[in-house]
């Protein structure tokens, strides 16, 4: 499974902002290929893992390489061919249109003499389409509904291109349909284009049946890492999150499904 | 194939976003053209001696007619048109580039302490008697120090905070507050400047720090050109790591833009087009930070065609204003800054009044 290009592997990864050390002493890797999904409880480092990956933020120690190649030793350009990354909640600038907004995703594949090529068209348009916006393409970004725009920041990644794919958290604030409709974009992308993705999520559930790798994170390091179905128990929950809980499987799918424990106010008498 | 003509009918049936904007921003500067094309004949031909167009462009550019008017237009009128244009063009895209990295509409040079520091390094030049054509050079240095007092003194008040986004970069809302103590500083070293020294020096120098296109000779105008043009040419190559930076940190440093680099490279490519304005006309407000809102509010979000308007735009109304200031007003000899000034004041008031408004879209 590691042997999949598009693996990243962090080693001896230690990160903080100051004196607070927020990610220390990780060693992990991500399956290529593979969608893995990173649970934890609130600050526990996700989204600063992500960045430390992502090479937004620097690490104190240790390394971090893609197939093997070290993305601190790339150019900013050439990682950004190779890995792309949506932020949580990212703003648009004011007025930009869907367009705009998803043509500024292929400025890692321009140079200065040849700014747009037939390529970047190509690129744009099958990001609009794959991502239900093309119809939206004319639209200023801040007048679109949450999961419309959502969906504009992921064609934007996907108009760059790029075999490693990181989402911090793209299912918050989404409701329901919007949530499903995000996640299984993201699960055809991987299916597709055999795009590693790596995602950052709340929903244990969602985690389980969209994930293929999942890493569970505590205070800066993972917990748990493996299938899904190996990892989410209702002791590592309980440990990780505080929350007592029974562990079932999905029933549309049969991966583990993690059902919080009632109080005894709210239990079926 | 009703799938079919759904697809490709919309866009061959009307314009999309990207190229109704590009259509605008194309009519726009084909009118800024025209205006522009206006205004200069209307700067060469004006004046105590007011000359047809046909005459002064003879006189300009074939030397031919009258001697005095030769060296009328020659000498005076088409430097002093050439740097309006120079000066406007440079402080219109520098307010436009402070704007956006400073993600501030109120960030312009003449808030952040640039023109400042290049009116003291002006004034300290005229008071030290350095002959006066080292007064733009030392306008320029000034502009330069203040810029580079203002980017240590940001920084060292982050890396404070410890503010691990920004190491390297300058956030923008302090860089704005510490370029406005910046800006109170310099305008009073100026102001003692003009008080501590000799009557006719400190005439000299004041009239200086309005803002003024008087007296504007052929070599400060080529040298400016030449400079600003070049600052212009960067601050265009620099146009699409800007669109990128918009997306904020993250997503820029995502897409191969280390945030940190573009907004110094940004900032001093605004730095030295207001320096280099400033070394021409002097410190003349407003145009920086008016021209970059009403291109936005004609021209929509920006784009590179926009940045272009921008100058062009800029350029306009410095030569407007001096047009104004020399010719529509009964008063002789006053300086284009306090045109400009006038102008401004009310803009400015207007603008914060705006900005006071809470508006759910501009909160981040």
């Amino acid at each position: 499974m590691t042997n999949a290009p598009n693996a990243i592997t962090a080693a001896g990864l230690r990160i903080g902002y100051g004196r607070n050390t927020i990610v220390t002493d990780l060693d992990l890797t991500l399956p290529g290929g593979r969608v893995t999904a990173i649970v934890g409880p609130n600050a526990c480092g996700k989204s600063t893992l992500l960045r430390g990956l992502a090479r937004l933020i620097a690490p104190e120690t240790g390394t971090v390489t893609i197939d093997g190649d070290d993305v601190h030793r790339m150019s900013a350009r050439a990682l950004a061919r190779r890995l792309g990354l949506l932020p949580q909640q990212p703003t648009a600038p004011e007025g930009i249109s869907v367009e705009a907004l998803v043509r500024l995703g292929r400025y890692p594949h321009q140079r200065t003499l040849r700014p747009w090529s037939p390529a970047d068209t190509a690129a744009v348009e099958n990001a609009l389409a794959r991502t239900g916006t093309a119809a939206l393409r004319d639209l200023p970004v801040d007048h679109l509904s949450g999961g419309q725009r959502q969906r504009a920041w992921i064609a934007l990644a996907l108009a760059q291109d790029t075999p490693l794919l990181l989402l911090d958290e793209p299912t918050t604030f989404l409701d329901l349909r919007h949530q499903i409709d995000v996640l299984d974009l993201v699960s055809e992308l991987n299916a597709t284009a055999d795009r590693t993705v790596v995602m950052v999520l709340h929903d244990l559930g969602q985690a389980a049946r969209y994930a293929d790798h999942l890493v569970v994170m505590r205070d800066g390091a993972p917990a748990a890492t493996g299938a899904p179905a190996d990892v989410l128990t209702a002791e590592l929950v309980e440990d990780v999150f505080g929350v007592p809980c029974r562990v079932v499987p999905d029933p549309e799918t049969g991966t583990p499904l993690v059902v919080p424990r009632a109080s005894a106010r709210h239990r079926r008498s | 194939m009703t799938a079919l003509a759904t697809d490709t009918a919309p866009a061959a049936r009307r314009l999309g976003a990207i190229a109704r904007q590009r259509r605008r921003v194309a009519v726009l500067t084909l009118a800024g053209l025209a205006l522009l094309a206006a205004a200069i004949l209307a700067g060469i031909c004006l004046g105590e001696n007011i000359l047809t167009p046909g005459r002064a462009l003879n006189a300009l550019f074939l030397g031919t007619g009258d001697r005095g008017e030769v060296l009328l237009v020659g000498r005076f009128r088409t430097p002093r048109v050439l740097s309006a244009v120079i000066a406007g063009a440079g402080l219109a895209v520098a307010g436009a580039v402070l704007q956006r990295v400073a993600r501030n509409p109120l960030a312009s040079p003449d808030v952040v302490g640039i023109t400042g520091g290049a009116s003291l390094g002006a004034t300290a030049a005229v008071a030290l008697g350095l002959a006066a054509p080292l007064t733009p050079l030392a306008a320029l240095g000034g502009g330069l120090c203040a810029a580079t007092i203002l980017g240590l003194l940001a920084v060292q008040l982050d890396g404070s905070h410890a503010s691990p986004r920004l190491k390297g970069g300058i956030n923008p809302t302090r860089l704005v507050l510490v370029g406005l103590a910046v800006q109170a500083g310099l305008t009073a070293a100026v102001n003692l400047f003009i008080v501590r020294f000799p009557a006719e020096l400190a005439s000299s120098a004041l009239h200086w720090t309005t803002g003024s296109l008087y007296g504007r000779n052929w070599n400060e105008t080529i040298v400016g050109a030449i400079a600003t043009t070049a600052a212009l040419t960067a601050a265009f190559a620099l146009h699409r790591r800007a669109a990128v930076l918009d997306l904020g940190d993250d997503a820029a440093g995502a897409l191969g833009v280390r945030p940190g680099t573009a907004r110094l490279q940004l900032l001093a490519a605004a730095v030295v087009l207001a320096s280099l304005a400033v070394a021409l006309t002097g410190p003349v407000g407003f145009v920086a930070l008016a021209v970059p809102h009403l291109v936005r509010r004609l021209a929509g979000p920006p784009t590179a065609g926009t940045l272009a308007l921008n100058a062009l735009a800029g350029a306009l109304l410095l030569l407007t204003a001096d047009l104004v200031a020399q010719h529509a007003l009964p008063l002789d000899g006053l300086p284009v800054g306090v045109v400009t000034a006038t102008l401004g004041a009310p803009f400015l008031l207007a603008l914060l009044a705006r900005q006071n408004r809470p508006d759910p879209r501009t909160v981040r």
